[in-house]
């Protein structure tokens, strides 16, 4: 893999967290994940894709960062949000798809319209 | 558009003014005792709460959910007022609204049955900010009777007593907008704290299964519209309020609908404040023959027979405190409770 935006993005956050904490060495975080070194190595590198979206969640956890975030770096959809939108498919497209171009304070104040029906 | 803000329905409308807005509230109120005599305006205890009837599919009934729009629990024991709130918008002033309510369908103001629109002769709306709040049915000049909450069926309700039928109940709002070019023409932008004429205020509403019935008199005015009839915008929202009794809100809703609110008796005897309006700038409007020949829930009772109000005995409020606009921005009519 030559895209190392996940890898990259991996190492270079550990690596700032090692000069701090040597439980941020590679071989620790690797135990803390549960993978061995030489596989969180090639990741990081960018010689392996990102890992499952279990790694991943783990990985987010050992370096504080947010699991969303880390899992679109990798290309990824977390389990919850893709059965929210399998849910009500159409509903979601056209909402993510209205959403598209708003600023963030725009897109986190959810508007729920009060509803008019026949009288 | 109409969304529901802290048991407010808050109406924007940003195709015709970014900043017009309105927000509508339904205040828990005591029943004034409904003996014929004239009684001041009585305080609010709080907003009832609302929910959107679309949260409680299973629950609510099949005609709720066709008319859609919000929930209210209500007490026979307890009456609302509607609070209509007018955003000031600075250096400006606050941007006016026509609104149209009714009950059961039957216009609070002219007693016909709803009509989509507005119409001048007779004035089928009132005017916010003009209007801070109404309490009930338009019956004559400077008095209302008040709005309480009857089990539709019953033959209590102004709907019922007019249509001969009680198949909608609740209330009804619907709410115009002044046209943006008749905004800027009336409130030209001017250095702030030269104009604010206008109060806030709102006042609920409810629908269901209770149906709204007129109860005592009470001296409200109801405003004549000092701007142009064309100054007022076609676009509108509407809101189709239901009321339902307390008991049937907690099977809706699996809460508890607030504690009853207390009579006009005990509230009166600890030297409450009740609350006289007056405007002196503003003209009211001569009152709705068909509503003036309602009859009030305890005239109709006494006829059928029944005892529709356990609790109507005579008060005579001693603490009145008189609100006028311009005093203030905002205008607060409560009580302790």
């Amino acid at each position: 893999m030559n895209d190392n935006g996940f890898g990259g993005y991996i190492r270079q956050r550990r690596e700032e967290l090692r000069t701090e904490d040597s439980d941020f060495s590679l071989r620790k975080v690797a135990a803390a994940i549960d993978v061995e070194p030489s596989y969180l190595s090639k990741i990081e590198r960018g010689d392996l894709p990102p890992p499952s979206e279990k790694a991943i969640l783990a990985l987010a956890k050992a370096l504080n960062e947010n699991p969303d975030m880390l899992l679109a770096l990798a290309g990824k959809v977390s389990t919850d949000l893709q059965q929210i939108i399998r849910k009500r498919p159409k509903l979601f497209a056209e909402v993510i798809r209205e959403l598209k171009d708003m600023p963030d304070h725009a897109v986190l104040r959810v508007v729920r319209e009060v509803r008019d029906g026949n009288w | 558009m109409i969304e529901l803000r802290r048991d407010s329905l808050v109406f924007t409308f940003p195709e015709v003014h970014p900043q017009a807005q309105l927000s509508v509230n339904f205040q828990r109120t005591l029943r004034i005792p409904d003996d014929g005599k004239e009684y001041p305006l009585p305080p609010g205890l709080g907003a009832f709460p609302l929910r959107h009837v679309d949260d409680f599919p299973k629950t609510v009934s099949p005609d709720w959910l066709e008319h859609g729009g919000v929930l209210l629990p209500m007490y026979q024991s307890e009456a609302l007022w509607i609070m209509f709130q007018a955003k000031y918008i600075d250096e400006h002033g606050t941007y006016p609204f026509a609104v149209q309510v009714a009950a059961g369908k039957i216009n609070a103001v002219t007693g016909d049955t709803w009509k989509e629109g507005l119409e001048r002769r007779p004035q089928n709306y009132l005017v916010a900010p003009t209007q801070p709040w109404l309490d009930g049915f338009s019956v004559k000049k400077g008095l209302i009777r008040q709005f309480v909450a009857m089990p539709l069926g019953a033959g209590y309700s102004a709907e019922e007593q007019i249509t001969g039928k009680g198949e909608y109940g609740g209330l009804q709002i619907s709410v115009f907008p002044m046209k943006a070019v008749a905004f800027e023409r009336h409130f030209p932008r001017r250095p702030a704290g030269l104009f604010s004429k206008f109060v806030k205020g709102c006042r609920g509403f409810v629908e269901s299964d209770m149906g709204l019935a007129p109860g005592g008199l009470m001296k409200q005015e109801i405003y004549e519209d000092r701007f142009a009839f064309d100054d007022w915008d076609t676009t509108h929202s509407r809101c189709f309020v239901h009321i339902a009794n307390s008991l049937v809100w907690r099977s809706i809703t699996g809460v508890n609908p607030p504690t009853p609110p207390p009579t006009s008796k005990e509230y009166t005897k600890h030297g409450l404040p009740w609350f006289d309006y007056y405007d002196d700038g503003s003209v009211p409007l001569p009152g709705a023959d068909v509503l003036a020949q309602l009859q009030s829930v305890a005239e109709l009772g006494k006829k059928k027979g029944d005892v529709p109000l356990p609790e109507n005995e005579s008060v005579s409020p001693s603490n009145v405190k008189v609100i006028r606009p311009r005093k203030s921005k905002e205008q607060v009519r409560e009580g302790v409770f």
